[in-house]
């Protein structure tokens, strides 16, 4: 296979793995509004736990890490994804209740730098600084693929992957339940005061959320083969946080948008061009400044992103069913509703003296 | 003579104790600073790791690259520069938007994205190497039980400086008790006449001063600096400033002595790579049992 | 146990207590914005919390729907002692309050913003979504069809796919009211209702708060305005320095030589043109 389909088969798919990676945060900030500042570190729980537990034991592998059950593809993402989310539980139960929104920031990101530290000190975790490799390549039984053409065709399943969980994550938006996410991120004081129990649905937020966040990690260790910590410096949750204001925050569409935007265009194409002599990594350290501008600048001049947040419209008109169920009560309310208590002269003396 | 092994571990106690003083040093310039910034603005800045590191390396280069200068004067050169580029900085992108969007969220995102881009533009000018402070190896001295070198007893003495410089300024000074009141009540503070455009611009410049002066003292502690110095030593500094209680500036001064301490000491008895780690654990503890945090002001928390 | 032996404040038997609190207090950074807050509202009647500004009536509705603790004292739902509790559990028990600066879920549309209301939506549950997405629809419908009608019935119903930022001021505060009214209370808190609305809305929102007491709801309402109170309200509570000065009906309240000290007084009240 030429190098061109090489190179866009791998941008595939990061476009698709970073569409789920965004529709995680998505759900988390754009539709709850929590600020999850360590969401990287969700990402690489899952991709951690993901390669750990395909990986044999890890005796005599020359790695250290745990776990090391063997277990194949997509059981072993699967794990991935419930760990990341059972990491969230814990992490919300300790810091959600008690913290408003910057302190929350503030605490998150310490767990991300804090997450990232241990992982790189305590070797016998996931390997140190040299992070897991040599994972079993997934569906190596299955589809009997070289190493050329596992790369298209792990792509095309990532994006089959990204499409159900989009399906699903539409039904959530869309449903009683994202509603009210969106009622908490717009004021979670009256949500509270409505009768939700704020706390729970932040709770199940980041719970789905962090699902998407393992999913997408333990993709990439399956795509890549290997993981280790320069994937990810608590800065990556920055990346993610501009795939999703660019592509259009509180939208699934915009998530694929932002993906294709950022991620695809900016971040990995630079990785293609040619380094400038003499200045390694030159290249990378422009490219996130450009990130980060845009960022700015989308938040400026366009803070809903590429693809606002739909409206959603809801009702028709009552169905004769409901008529008929509801005919006497809208009966009274309406009758009664007619003004029952002001004369016209009232209405003049009752407007002076009073705002 | 062979010590007891009570006697060694007493003597290594007290070493890291005189290492925790000297941490919680730079742990007190930085979380004042901050601590400064986030009382009047009401926000956090999450791009404070980089101020210290970009402040870090202007010494760096007053002291080591472009002037040679001695180190002391490098880093008040340093410092002061980055209180200039902090004020720019919080004009030209911070304060605008902090004004446009009433929801919090926005400004620390802008905050965290400057982050990235100062980390990148550091990482483009001078690279991902380490670079040296050029300053004299100094023996140590013996304090008391303290094993301490002489550059280590001028940090401490600075921060102790900075504290009552803070303590005064807040207390006596008519900007101090502007800032007192804008901190306590903007709208209020507004009302009654108090600049609060100047004062904030000011606060600014202190802030950014403070970081510089920490970024280049934490890398004469550390021994070396590289444009990510900074960002990691950042929680440390929140823990600080959250376990001493927010919106309290003492509270931030005893939270940088407590994790100062606690991180040093704690270091003699575990595996050293994990000490700042142990001041994360400190703040969840205290998250867990005492959120309000030591000192906690009403209205912050 | 509602006995008060104070002047001017007369008990109501517990039986006919909706909400009642004893002795609240709460202080701000030293400064006791209530000071000793006692009263009863009766059931199924329109009472009215007055008092000068500054008397701590807000801070009261604060602590009694619970988005604010207090330092001091109890409250009883019924014969529930709700004393300190969250304010989604309050919630659920039935207590709904508006807030004097409406506060709308702007990103939402205003149908939307009437259907966050209902209390424990099949389709707020995820399991429910995954594995049972039928009831959620048929749940969802019933609910629409109840947010269109109380929509229709306070004439918001054109604006219904609007954002509910978009809608003026006096449109919020109609919205804030029938969206409480969605989550079926039986005691409804309303933080001045009136303020800053033209007279012929004035009309219009005393129609609607007539109709809910109709209904059998509870209505506890701040109000400046003493010419709607005396209109629509049954009792009345005055609440000065944060405590309660006295209780009962307006008219008893105009001839009680201290509440005419620290409220009446002050206040321009058509009742003095009569």
């Amino acid at each position: 296979m030429s190098a061109f389909w090489y190179y866009a088969f791998t941008l595939v798919f990061f476009l698709f793995d970073y569409f789920i990676l965004a529709m995680g945060l998505n759900i988390q900030y754009g539709e709850t509004g929590i600020l999850n500042f360590a969401y990287i570190g969700f990402v690489a729980i899952g991709a951690y736990v993901t390669g750990a537990v395909s990986l044999p034991n890890s005796a005599g592998t020359g790695q250290h890490y745990i776990l090391g059950w063997g277990l194949p593809f997509p059981i072993n993402l699967l794990i991935g994804g419930l760990t990341a989310s059972a990491f969230a539980v814990i992490v919300a139960l300790i810091t959600l209740r008690r913290l408003r929104t910057d302190y929350l920031a503030m605490v998150l990101i310490s767990l991300s730098l804090v997450l990232y530290d241990v992982c790189i000190n305590y070797v016998p975790l996931f390997n140190g600084a040299d992070g897991l490799y040599n994972i079993p390549e997934p569906l190596a039984g299955v589809f009997k693929l070289t190493t050329n053409s596992f790369i298209p065709v792990f792509a095309v399943v990532t994006g089959v992957i990204s499409m159900i969980m989009w399906f699903v994550m539409s039904r959530i938006t869309r449903s009683p339940l994202g509603r009210t996410f969106r009622a908490i991120r717009d004021d979670d004081g009256v949500a509270a005061a409505l009768g939700k129990n704020v706390f729970r649905y932040q709770l199940t937020s980041m719970l789905i959320g962090s699902f998407y966040a393992g999913i997408g990690g333990g993709l990439i260790i399956q795509f890549g083969g290997s993981f280790n910590p320069t994937a990810w410096l608590p800065g990556e949750t920055f990346v993610v946080f501009a795939v999703i204001i660019v592509g259009g925050v509180g939208n699934n569409v915009g998530m694929l948008v932002g993906a294709l935007l950022v991620e695809t265009l900016l971040v990995h194409l630079p990785a293609f061009l040619p380094a400038i002599p003499g200045h390694a990594g030159l290249i990378e350290y422009i490219d996130a400044m450009v990130i980060g501008i845009l960022l700015m600048v989308m938040l400026w001049f366009r803070p809903q992103g590429v693809v606002p947040e739909p409206i959603r419209r809801g009702g028709e008109s009552p169905s004769k069913f409901s008529d008929r169920l509801f005919k006497s009560k809208s009966r009274t309310l309406t009758e009664a509703a007619k003004p029952a208590f002001v004369t016209t002269n009232e209405i003049e003396v009752g407007g002076t003296g009073h705002e | 003579m062979r010590q007891k092994w009570g006697e060694v571990q007493v003597q290594l106690f007290w070493f890291a104790f005189g290492f925790g003083l000297v941490t919680a040093s730079v742990l007190t310039i930085a979380a004042v600073g901050l601590s400064l910034q986030f009382g009047i603005t009401n926000y956090i800045n999450f791009a404070y790791g980089d101020f210290m590191a970009l402040g870090a390396f202007i010494t760096y280069v007053l002291n080591n690259e472009l002037l040679h200068w001695n180190i002391w004067v490098a880093l008040i050169g340093g410092s002061l520069a980055m209180g200039v580029l902090s004020v720019v900085l919080s004009q030209l992108i911070l304060s605008p938007f902090a004004r446009r969007f009433n929801k919090t969220f926005y400004v620390l995102i802008v905050t965290f994205g400057l982050s990235l881009i100062l980390l990148n533009l550091m990482y483009s000018i001078w690279g991902a190497n380490v670079r040296f402070y050029n300053v004299a190896i100094n023996r140590a001295l013996h304090i008391g039980p303290l094993l301490l070198t002489k550059n280590q007893l001028i940090i401490m003495a600075i921060a102790i400086v900075i504290m009552t410089g803070v303590h005064v300024l807040l207390k006596t000074t008519r900007l101090g008790k502007s800032m007192r009141a804008m901190s306590d009540n903007t709208t209020l503070a507004m009302t009654s006449g108090i600049d609060t455009r100047r004062i904030t611009t000011i606060t600014w410049f202190l802030s950014g001063t403070l970081a510089g002066l920490a970024g280049s003292v934490l890398g004469l502690t550390e021994g070396n600096l590289t444009p990510a110095s900074g960002e990691l030593f950042l929680f440390v500094i929140f823990a600080a400033v959250i376990v001493g209680g927010v919106g309290s500036i003492y509270g931030a001064m005893a939270g940088a002595v407590l994790i100062g301490l606690a991180t040093e000491v704690s270091a003699a008895f575990i595996n050293p790579a994990y000490k700042l780690d142990i001041a994360f654990i400190i703040l969840i503890l205290t998250l867990l049992f005492r959120p309000s945090g030591l000192f906690a002001r009403p209205g912050k928390g | 146990m509602s006995e008060s032996v104070q002047p001017g404040i007369s008990a109501i038997p517990d039986g006919d207590s909706a909400l009642r609190c004893e002795d609240l207090t709460k202080a701000f950074q030293g400064v006791r914005a209530v000071n000793g807050a006692t009263f009863s509202v009766p059931k199924n009647q329109i009472t009215a919390l007055i008092g000068p500004n500054g008397a701590g009536k807000t801070t009261v509705v604060n602590i009694l729907s619970g988005s604010m603790n207090c330092d001091s004292g109890s409250e009883h739902l019924g014969d529930t002692d709700v004393t300190n509790w969250e304010s989604h559990r309050i919630a659920r028990l039935g207590l709904m309050r508006t807030f004097q600066l409406s506060r709308e879920f702007g990103g939402l549309t205003v149908l939307e913003n009437m259907l966050v209301a209902p209390k424990d939506q099949a389709g707020e549950s995820f399991f429910n979504l995954l594995f049972r997405p039928g009831i959620a629809k048929r749940e969802e419908k019933l609910n629409v069809e109840r947010a269109l009608e109380v929509l229709r019935t306070y004439g918001l119903y054109a604006l219904r796919d609007n954002r509910a930022r978009e809608l003026s001021g006096g449109q919020k505060k109609l919205l804030e009211i029938s969206r409480a009214v969605m989550a079926s209370p039986k005691i409804l808190l309303l933080d001045e209702p009136m303020a800053g609305v033209n007279p012929a809305l004035i009309e219009r929102i005393g129609g609607y708060i007539l109709d809910l007491k109709a209904q059998g709801v509870t209505v506890l309402m701040i109000e400046h305005n003493l010419n709607v109170v005396e209109k629509i309200c049954d009792h009345v509570i005055v609440l000065a320095e944060g405590r309660t000065l006295a209780t009962g009906r307006l008219s008893e309240l105009r001839a009680n030589k201290e509440v005419v000290k620290a409220y009446l007084g002050e206040v321009i009240d058509a009742s003095t043109t009569n």
